[in-house]
């Protein structure tokens, strides 16, 4: 079948129009950090211009705290990841393999568990912490991602653990293996698309996350976006490519790895909501 | 120790963290809610005076509303978008890759740079959206001091970054459908919009439900591009219920006052999952798994 006239048009213009809106915005904030002061302000916005380094510069040497807190925020990340990772893998085998009332009724309640709004939760939560002092700890930030995710990524694992065929696990039993040894051989490598899946969706929260970090951090976890979100406060109409530099820092990475691992991405919103 | 044991430890960590992070203090907060309470005051009951405090708060209203209607118009807008993205993606396009790692771009935006952007983007007199606003002959939006230019802005802001989400798991399902049913309809001479509407959408609807209801839950938490476009201000009049919570929470110190708020966003939550949780219920306890 061959396309009319005004689809052949229309459909590139689409095309341009969906890359514009998703992507100009990103393009426009990096570009941006490297634009001297004078040309961030200039009215129409200029698209040619010298680029400097003078803002990343400037975010070295006056803001100090942010470099702080990207290495908190790589340390929550990381550390909230291979919880999830470990805990979801574990349980994701049972719901897998096991079948049981009880097993049955704890996966319902995980999902109704999910719907709680986190805002929610930071009220018995704060004064709690503050008991325990693990106010401003990275400690905290890890254990609130990791819970946010769990439901999800047992999900994505069961749904992954699942197209392992149980003949390989029997004819391992036959041999001899114990279960330590069909998880350690079979499960985990077989697996390892699936945790690479669900990793991906807790590091993305984690690395981004404002709400929690906001609530529970106040100097020494602070997280790089909450220290990004103090200089927008901080901004006095002078201050833009510092702020510009800076969210070029925290956001490269994290698109970069997105990007890399978009097939992940699909095949875990696939698994942890359709197939639910 | 036997095999069943040692599966329930599997299990546990999971289980252990969701109930003790979310589940007990969930329930604690509705304990709370029936309280009249402040950091380090001892509680005391006062049954529904909160609710009926909350309700009555003609600022809590706003809020309901602000939330109301950015999250219907984010959720639709949103949903509409990824429908026809999907459809249009899913014809056949040039530069596959490339065209999709743009789509995506937006998920790996923290919603505090989200922030940035857009509010550079339209700042008055420096933004290149307000540029072209300005070019067209249009007036900038006056996100600053006008509610629903706020609101818009915000609405504007949460579609551009919850987009990819809701593309991704239509574009995924609907590369899924059977292609032979699109090559027949069109044989049998259905046009484009004839195959979108009767094949298209009636297919693709499971999947539309479960984006819907996750975006609807997602989108109702709505905190942190709002607390850092406006604050909630001037004047309260930008409020979201989640930002409502916050400022008598930490603001004005009345936990019992935001826990019956807190608790009143579960109730929704889960008002609008209702539909999905039920068919889950009927199939991990009733039916097969």
């Amino acid at each position: 079948m061959r396309d009319s006239l005004p689809t052949r048009i229309l459909r590139p213009i689409c095309f341009v129009l969906i890359a514009v809106w998703s992507g100009f915005p990103i393009f426009f904030l990096v570009m941006s950090s490297f634009k001297p002061p004078r040309d961030i302000l200039a009215f129409p916005p200029r698209f040619f211009f010298t680029p400097t380094l003078d803002n990343y510069t400037a975010l070295v040497t006056r803001w100090p705290e942010f470099f702080e807190a990207l290495q908190s925020s790589l340390i929550v990340t990381i550390g909230a990841t291979v919880l999830t990772v470990v805990a979801t893998t574990l349980a994701g085998y049972v719901y897998s393999r096991v079948r049981s009332r009880l097993l049955a009724a704890s996966a319902f309640l995980m999902i109704v568990i999910r719907m709680v709004p986190p805002i929610v939760i930071t009220l018995p939560l704060f004064p709690v912490i503050n008991y325990l002092r693990l106010s401003d700890t990275h400690i905290v930030l890890i254990v609130l991602y990791t819970t946010f995710f769990v439901s999800l990524n047992t999900w994505i694992m069961k749904a992954f653990i699942d197209q392992i065929p149980r003949e390989i696990e029997e004819a391992a039993v036959i041999d001899g293996a114990g279960l330590m040894q069909i998880l350690r051989y079979i499960i985990l490598p077989l697996s390892a698309q699936g945790m690479i899946a669900a990793s991906t969706f807790v590091f993305i929260f984690s690395w981004n996350e404002f709400l929690f970090a906001f609530i529970f951090t106040t100097t020494d976890a602070k997280t790089a976006p909450l220290v990004i979100s103090e200089m927008v406060g901080a901004v006095d109409g002078v201050e833009w490519g510092v702020l510009f530099a800076a969210a070029t820092v925290q956001l490269i990475p994290i698109l970069v790895f997105v990007i890399a691992v978009q097939k992940y991405v699909i095949a875990g919103l696939t698994a942890g909501s359709l197939k639910g | 120790m036997g095999r069943r044991f040692i599966y329930l430890l599997m299990a546990a960590p999971v289980q252990v963290l969701l109930l003790a992070v979310i589940g007990m203090p969930a329930i604690y907060v509705l304990w709370l809610s029936l309280h009249k309470t402040a950091f380090g005051q001892v509680p005391e009951f006062v049954g529904l005076a909160n609710y009926g405090f909350v309700l009555s708060d003609p600022y809590f209203w706003r809020a309901f509303v602000n939330t109301f209607v950015v999250v219907n118009i984010v959720v639709y807008v949103e949903l509409g978008l990824a429908v026809l993205m999907a459809t249009l993606f899913a014809s056949g396009m040039p530069f596959r890759r490339l065209l999709i790692s743009i789509v995506i771009a937006p998920y790996a935006v923290s919603e505090v740079i989200a922030v940035v952007i857009w509010k550079y983007m339209l700042e008055p007199d420096v933004g290149p959206v307000s540029a072209i606003l300005a070019s067209l002959g249009l007036p900038e939006l006056a996100w600053t001091t006008d509610r629903w230019a706020a609101m818009t802005m915000v609405a504007l802001l949460s579609i551009w970054l919850h987009l990819p989400f809701s593309f991704l798991i239509l574009y995924s399902a609907r590369i899924g459908l059977p292609k032979d049913l699109y090559e027949s309809a069109a044989t049998d001479g259905a046009s484009a919009f004839d195959r979108f509407r009767y094949i298209t959408v009636p297919l693709l609807m499971p999947a539309i439900l479960v984006a819907l209801m996750f975006r609807y839950v997602f989108a109702f938490r709505l905190f942190a591009e709002v607390w850092l476009l406006t604050g909630g201000g001037p004047a309260r009049q930008t409020e979201v219920l989640a930002t409502y919570l916050y400022r008598h929470a930490f603001r004005y110190q009345e936990f019992g006052v935001a826990s019956a708020i807190g608790w009143l966003m579960v109730l929704a939550t889960l008002l609008i999952a209702s539909g999905y949780l039920r068919a889950m219920y009927k199939r991990m306890l009733t039916g097969d798994a």
